[in-house]
């Protein structure tokens, strides 16, 4: 079951998803759009509601935190995180990728080497995410929508995350990042690209099916969670 | 005088992949190509391109309502087939107008590709 843990909802996006070989997908907005309004993310609007695709593909919510320094990042997660299948955080910066990884809270460090010369991880990290179950996302759309020389360095970065994931051992997902049918590629397809930034088969089937499964899977028994390795049983 | 054809032995094998294209503006077979080439020197360059014996072979029109779809037949060697499918997703723009190349099936000859994948009437639902 292949799972595209990050893409914007447009209209038709199940339909197309599921034309590439995706069955399920995580519907993620920011946190800045939803902040003014309401809570959390409203639910599944009326476009995939109706349409019989729905039965094949299941689709989840997140929302990406966008925060400005660790403690409003902190603040933000607290709010968001009972209301929405997976937590996302906007990763660049040093101290946002350092807090993320160091919460349990967080699922996913979206693209923390987006805007830098650097990978933004680095071996203290990864350890910190192999302890707290924090995932790191390769957005592959991130290097799509950059050209000839930015995009050697992107994979070299990439390069340099899967480097550290052959020590540290933390989870790797690859998603999209997309807005429309033009940023969305098929699974297999991805599979055969991560070679170029030296991802073997198993970890890239790896991280575009069992890691975001387990993630969602982990999250539905989140409220059950007392404290690490205890759980309420009804 | 015409070489003679080598024995099967010797031929190189290939692959037949499938492949499903979306975009702004209608493609022909010619601009397959042009994008397929473009973008494998782009990722491979000369040295790793030579190795692929990469040829479009025919493309389908497919009509639909907003977007222009096409279907069509990449030919590759079998050896090199994850690199080739490895430039699909590379692809993101064409003379300015966004495209998006997928793979549909892959096949060991022509015949059973297009039966199996390109299925031109099922293409509306």
């Amino acid at each position: 079951m292949f799972i595209d843990l990050h893409v914007h909802y447009y209209p038709g996006i199940t339909k197309d998803a599921w034309k590439m070989g995706y069955q399920g997908l995580v519907l993620v907005k920011s946190s800045e759009k939803l902040s003014s309004h309401s809570n959390g993310p409203k639910g599944p609007s009326k476009d995939y509601k109706n349409s019989d695709i729905r039965a094949k593909i299941s689709t989840f919510e997140g929302v990406e935190v966008r925060a400005k320094n660790p403690e409003d990042l902190k603040r933000k997660i607290q709010r968001f995180r009972n209301s929405t299948d997976v937590l996302l955080v906007h990763g660049g910066d040093l101290k946002i990728n350092r807090a993320a990884v160091e919460d349990v809270r967080v699922d996913v460090l979206a693209h923390p080497y987006q805007g830098r010369k650097d990978s933004g991880f680095n071996h203290i990290l990864a350890k910190k995410a192999a302890e707290n179950g924090v995932a790191v996302e390769i957005n592959i759309g991130y290097f799509l929508r950059n050209r000839n020389h930015r995009r050697q360095k992107i994979l070299a970065q990439f390069r340099e995350i899967m480097k550290l994931k052959a020590k540290y051992d933390f989870s790797l997902v690859i998603t999209s990042g997309a807005r429309s049918i033009y940023d969305l590629r098929s699974p297999r397809d991805l599979m055969a690209l991560s070679s170029c930034f030296g991802m073997d088969k198993e970890t890239a089937f790896s991280s575009l099916s069992n890691v975001p499964e387990a993630i969602i899977e982990k999250n539905q028994l989140r409220h059950q969670i007392i404290s690490s390795g205890v759980r309420l049983l009804e | 005088m015409k070489l003679k054809i080598l024995p099967t032995h010797l031929r190189e094998k290939k692959r037949y992949l499938a492949f499903e294209a979306v975009s702004q503006q209608p493609l022909k077979r010619e601009d397959v190509i042009s994008i397929l080439w473009d973008t494998s020197l782009h990722l491979y360059g000369v040295c790793g391109t030579s190795k692929f014996d990469l040829w479009v072979l025919k493309v389908w029109d497919c009509p639909h309502s907003d977007d222009y779809i096409i279907r069509g037949i990449i030919r590759c060697r079998r050896e090199s087939l994850d690199e080739v499918r490895a430039i699909l997703p590379v692809v993101t723009r064409f003379n300015g107008k966004k495209v998006v190349f997928f793979t549909i099936g892959i096949s060991g000859t022509i015949n059973s590709a297009v039966k199996k994948f390109i299925k031109l009437k099922e293409v509306d639902d």
